[in-house]
C-alpha cells in the first residue's frame, strides 16, 4: 500500500525534534552526523536560516512554514518537483519576493530583504536559470551590472580573466553575449556571481541546458568553491542523481513544504524520490523524475554512494521501460535533409531526415536550442523550409504555408501551451473546437449546441477536470490545460502526433496520464515524434531514441540498445 | 552657384539643428526601451514656453531654460504615466501631443507674445572660409552646444553606469530586474532627460531660428526625429546621420522654388516624411532595435 502524503509527513516528523518549529535554536541539529565538510562547520551558525517562512499567491499556497538552514563549506540541495516551492523560497532569500510570514537570519541576526541588491550586500548571490544575462552586452558589462560607481572598463575585463582562472571558467570578457553557448553563458553568470565573493551562492536547475560534459565541469567547479573557500551553495533541482551525486544535505519540500531533511550520504535516489513525490513512482514515471544524468559520474572517480545508487535506479526502473514495438507501420512521416533559417540568418535546422512509422514513438533527444523548437515549429506549418522535403503518408506537404501540416493529418502538441496551445480566455469548449471548426459550424455558422455536446463528449473521454465546458481555460489546472490540447489533437484523428516537451511543468499524476495517452495513440497506430529535452522522458516513452544536434539528426538507436554514456556524447555533438 | 550651394547647405544644417537636440533626447529614451512619441509635444511645448518665457524676462537666452523646463514637464507627465502607472505609452503620447497642441494654439491667441532671437555667433577666422565658413560656423550661439552635447550623449549611454544599466533596462528589463537595477526608474529618468533635450531643441527652433511662435510650428518634426533614430539603427552616429538628412530635405523644401525649381509646395512639405517613410522601409527591417523596445515592464512576472 502507498502511503497517504500526511502517513508520510508524520513519519518524517517523528523522526526528528519539531522540524519546522518557528522558536527552534539557530543551529540545532536536524539531521544525521554524516557530514563530508569535517567536524568545524557543524559547530558553525547555519549562514542563512529561513524559519516559518510562508507565501500564498491568491489561493495557492506556494511556501507553507518552511525552515531552511544551509551552512558554510557544504552544498545544500533543495530537491522537490515543479511548482514544490523551491523557487519562490529562493526568491524570497534573494529579494524578488516578500513573504507573507516568516524570518530571515543571516549569521546569525534577523534580517530583511527588501530587494536583489539587499540581498547581494549581504553576500547573497543567485545563477538563475533564465532572465540574467542582457544578450546584447558584452561579457564585461554583464558581469558589472548591479554594481554601484563609475564604470571601470579595464579593471572589469582583468577581474573577469581573474575569477575565471581561479575557479577554471574561462571567458572572453570582450565577447557579446548572445554569440556565446549556453554553457559559456552559465560561465559567464557564475563569474558574475563569484566575482562578488558571495558567501551563498545559489543554482537554480543549473543542468537543465548544460550537456553531460558541461554538468560535470559545473559540479566541479561548485566543490571547489565549497571546499577552498568556504563559501555556501544552495543547488536547486528535481533531479534526483544530480542531488545524490552532488551535494552534502538535502532538504526535500513537497507541496509548499519541507517533507524531509537527509545527510545525502544517508540516503539513496530511491529514498529520495519517494519522498520528493510523497508515494511509490510507477515505473515508467520513474526514470523521467529521476532524470537521466546517471553518466554524470565518471567511470572511477566520483563519490561511491552517487554511484551506487544511481545505477540502482537505471537498472531496475528505467531499463524495463516500454517494449520496442515488433517493427510494423508504414513510414507516416518523412523529413528529408531539411534546412532552415531564423529571420535573422541564423540557421536552424541543417539537413535534419527522419523517419516516424505508424504505431511508434520516435523521441528526439538532445541538449535545448539544437533544432528541437524548429522541428516543432516545421510540422506546424510555422517555418518554411530553404531546402528539404516534408512527406506525411507518402504524399510531399508544403513547407510553411499556413495549415498544410494540419490538413495533411498531423496534430501537434506545442511546446508552451499558454504561448501557441490554447487561448487562455476563451472557454473549454471553444479550445476543444478550434483545430477543427467544420464539425460544428453550417453555412458559417456556429452551432452551439453541437459544440457543447462535442466538448462534453470529449471531457468524459480524456477525463478532463473542469466545471463546465464553458470555463474558461485559464482557470484550468495545468494539467488540465494540456489535456485539452492533447484532446483536441488527438479528435482530429491525426495520421502523425508530434508533442513538443509534453510533461514540461506539470506534476506527475498528469505526466503519468500524459505518458499513458502517448502510448495509447501509438498503439492504436498514429506515429508518434516525442520532442523532449528531458532525457529520462524520452528514454520512457520511446520506441526508437533519435540524437539531434546543431540542426540535424546525429544519430538513432533502438530503446533496447540506449547507452546513456554513448547518448550523452551525442547529444554534446561528439561523434560516437 | 557657390553662394547658392553655401545657402541650401547652411539651411540643411540649421533646420537640423532642432532636430539634432531632440534626437540626443529620443536615443536615450529608446535605448531605454521607450518610444518616446510625445517627442512632438515635447519639441511643440518647448517652443511654445521658450517664446513666452522670452517674452516675460526680455532674453531670448532665458527662453531656452523656459523651453527645456516645458520639456521637462511633459517628460514628468508620461514618465509618470507610462512608468510608473503601467498606462499604454502610445495612449499616453497621443493624448500628451493632441493636448499640447490645443494648449499651445490657445494660449497663442490669448497671451501677447513678443518676438525674441538669441545672438548668433560667428567663429572668428572660420566663419571666413569660403563655402565651409557660412555653412558651419555662422550660427545662433546654442547651436554650437551640440559640439559638447553628442559626444556627452555618447559617454552616458556608452560608458557610464547610468548608460549600461539603461540599455539593460532596454533590452533585457527581467534581467536587469534580477541584477538589481530599478528598471522603470531608469526609464522615467530617460523620459526625463528625452524631455528637457527635446524641449531645447522646441526651443532652439522657436527663439533660435524664427524668433516667434507660430500654431503648431513643429509640424511633426517630432515624429522625424523618431524616424531618425530609427534610420539610425539605435546609435548615436546613425541617429545624427538621419537627422542630417531629414534637415537637407527640409532645405530642400524651402530652397528649390528660390532655385527657380517649380514643384507643389504641398508635395515639397510632404517630403521629409515621405523620405522617412522610405528610409524606415529599406532600414527597419536591417536594423535592430533595443530587444524590449515599446515592451511595458510589469516586476515579478519571471
Amino acid at each position: 500500500m502507498r502511503p497517504s502524503p500526511q502517513a508520510s509527513d508524520t513519519a518524517v516528523t517523528a523522526s526528528r525534534p519539531a522540524p519546522d518549529t518557528v522558536g527552534e535554536p539557530a543551529g540545532a541539529p536536524l539531521d544525521g552526523p554524516a557530514e563530508h565538510t569535517g567536524a568545524a562547520s557543524v559547530l558553525t551558525v547555519p549562514v542563512v536560516q529561513l524559519l516559518g517562512i510562508g507565501k500564498r499567491f491568491g489561493a495557492v499556497r506556494a511556501c507553507d512554514d518552511v525552515s531552511l538552514r544551509v551552512r558554510a563549506g557544504e552544498i545544500h540541495g533543495l530537491l522537490g518537483e515543479n511548482g514544490a516551492g523551491k523557487s519562490t523560497l529562493m526568491k524570497i532569500l534573494l529579494g524578488l519576493v516578500v513573504p507573507d510570514t516568516g524570518r530571515i537570519v543571516l549569521r546569525g541576526s534577523e534580517t530583511t530583504i527588501a530587494d536583489p541588491s539587499a540581498a547581494a550586500a549581504h553576500g547573497i548571490s543567485m545563477v538563475h536559470q533564465h532572465f540574467s544575462l542582457v544578450d546584447r552586452l558584452s561579457v564585461w558589462e554583464n558581469v558589472v551590472l548591479g554594481d554601484r560607481g563609475r564604470v571601470d572598463r579595464d579593471r572589469a575585463r582583468k577581474s573577469v580573466r581573474e575569477v575565471g582562472d581561479r575557479y577554471g571558467l574561462r571567458v572572453d570578457p570582450d565577447a557579446c553575449v548572445e554569440d556565446l553557448s549556453t554553457g559559456e553563458r552559465q560561465r559567464v553568470e557564475i563569474v558574475k556571481c563569484l566575482r562578488r565573493d558571495p558567501g551563498v551562492l545559489i543554482l537554480d536547475e543549473p543542468t537543465s541546458v548544460l550537456t553531460l560534459e558541461e554538468s560535470r565541469e559545473l559540479f566541479t567547479v561548485l566543490r571547489r568553491v565549497v571546499a577552498d573557500e568556504g563559501k555556501a551553495v544552495i543547488l536547486i533541482s528535481h533531479k534526483l542523481d544530480e542531488i545524490v551525486h552532488a551535494t552534502d544535505r538535502v532538504t526535500i519540500m513537497r507541496q509548499g513544504r519541507v517533507v524531509a531533511r537527509r545527510a545525502t550520504a544517508d540516503t539513496d535516489v530511491r529514498a529520495l524520490a519517494r519522498e520528493m513525490v510523497g508515494r511509490e513512482l510507477s515505473k515508467w514515471t520513474a526514470a523521467s523524475a529521476v532524470g537521466a544524468l546517471d553518466a554524470l559520474i565518471e567511470p572511477g572517480t566520483g563519490e561511491p554512494t552517487g554511484g551506487t545508487a544511481v545505477l540502482d535506479v537505471r537498472e531496475p526502473e528505467a531499463a524495463p521501460a516500454p517494449k520496442p514495438r515488433p517493427a510494423a507501420g508504414e513510414v507516416r512521416l518523412r523529413i528529408t535533409d531539411a534546412h532552415a533559417r531564423a529571420a535573422d540568418r541564423r540557421p536552424l535546422l541543417r539537413g535534419l531526415s527522419l523517419e516516424v512509422r505508424a504505431g511508434e514513438i520516435l523521441g528526439i533527444a538532445g541538449v535545448e536550442g539544437n533544432g528541437q523548437a524548429a522541428l516543432g515549429d516545421l510540422l506546424s506549418s510555422l517555418l518554411p523550409l530553404d531546402a528539404g522535403r516534408v512527406e506525411v503518408c507518402g504524399g510531399a506537404v508544403a513547407a510553411g504555408r499556413p495549415g498544410a501540416m494540419h490538413a495533411a493529418g498531423v496534430g501537434v502538441v506545442p511546446e508552451d501551451r499558454h504561448v501557441s496551445g490554447c487561448v487562455l480566455d476563451m472557454s473549454v469548449a471553444e479550445n476543444l473546437m478550434m483545430a477543427d471548426l467544420s464539425s460544428v459550424t453550417s453555412r458559417g455558422l456556429l452551432s452551439r449546441r453541437r459544440m457543447a455536446e462535442r466538448a462534453r463528449r470529449l471531457i468524459e473521454e480524456f477525463e478532463i477536470a473542469t466545471p463546465s465546458p464553458d470555463t474558461p481555460m485559464r482557470q484550468l489546472s495545468g494539467g488540465n490545460q494540456q489535456k485539452v490540447v492533447l484532446a483536441r489533437e488527438l479528435a482530429g484523428r491525426p495520421q502523425v502526433l508530434v508533442a513538443a516537451q509534453p510533461t514540461r511543468g506539470l506534476d506527475i499524476g498528469a505526466i503519468e496520464y500524459m505518458t499513458e495517452r502517448l502510448h495509447a495513440a501509438a498503439r492504436e497506430g498514429i506515429a508518434v515524434l516525442l520532442l523532449s529535452t528531458e532525457l529520462g522522458e524520452i528514454l520512457t516513452l520511446s520506441h526508437r531514441v533519435a540524437v539531434i544536434h546543431r540542426g540535424a539528426v546525429v544519430g538513432e538507436m533502438d530503446r533496447a540498445d540506449v547507452d546513456t554514456e554513448r547518448l550523452g556524447l551525442m547529444m554534446g555533438g561528439q561523434a560516437a | 552657384m557657390i553662394d547658392d550651394l553655401a545657402m541650401v547647405l547652411g539651411s540643411s544644417v540649421r533646420l537640423t539643428v532642432p532636430l539634432a537636440f531632440a534626437a540626443c533626447g529620443e536615443y536615450i529614451a529608446e535605448r531605454a526601451g521607450t518610444i518616446n512619441i510625445s517627442v512632438e509635444a515635447m519639441m511643440l511645448g518647448g517652443a511654445f514656453n521658450a517664446v513666452w518665457g522670452a517674452s516675460m524676462t526680455g532674453s531670448a537666452s532665458f527662453g531656452l531654460l523656459f523651453g527645456m523646463l516645458a520639456g521637462l514637464v511633459i517628460g514628468f507627465v508620461h514618465a509618470e504615466f507610462s512608468h510608473r502607472l503601467s498606462v499604454n505609452t502610445y495612449v499616453v503620447g497621443l493624448a500628451l501631443n493632441a493636448l499640447v497642441l490645443g494648449l499651445t494654439s490657445f494660449l497663442l491667441d490669448s497671451i501677447d507674445l513678443t518676438g525674441h532671437q538669441v545672438d548668433a555667433l560667428n567663429i572668428p577666422v572660420l566663419s571666413d572660409l569660403p563655402l565651409l565658413g557660412p555653412v558651419l560656423f555662422a550660427h545662433r550661439w546654442p547651436a554650437y552646444l551640440l559640439v559638447a552635447l553628442i559626444p556627452l550623449v555618447w559617454w552616458l549611454v556608452q560608458r557610464s553606469r547610468f548608460g549600461l544599466e539603461l540599455r539593460a533596462a532596454g533590452e533585457n528589463p527581467q534581467s536587469a530586474d534580477v541584477t538589481g537595477i530599478d528598471v522603470r526608474r531608469r526609464r522615467r529618468q530617460s523620459v526625463l532627460l528625452c524631455g528637457v533635450l527635446a524641449g531645447l531643441g522646441g526651443a532652439y527652433l522657436a527663439v533660435g531660428e524664427v524668433g516667434a511662435f507660430n500654431q503648431n510650428m513643429t509640424a511633426g518634426r517630432g515624429f522625424v526625429v523618431i524616424a531618425a533614430v530609427i534610420f539610425g539603427g539605435w546609435t548615436l552616429r546613425g541617429t545624427m546621420a538621419g537627422c542630417l538628412v531629414f534637415g537637407a530635405a527640409d532645405a530642400m523644401r524651402l530652397a528649390l522654388p528660390a532655385l527657380g525649381v517649380h514643384l507643389n509646395s504641398q508635395l515639397l512639405i510632404a517630403a521629409p516624411y515621405l523620405l522617412a517613410l522610405l528610409a524606415m522601409m529599406f532600414l527597419a527591417k536591417t536594423h535592430r532595435q533595443p530587444a524590449a523596445l515599446g515592451a511595458p515592464f510589469v516586476r515579478g512576472i519571471v
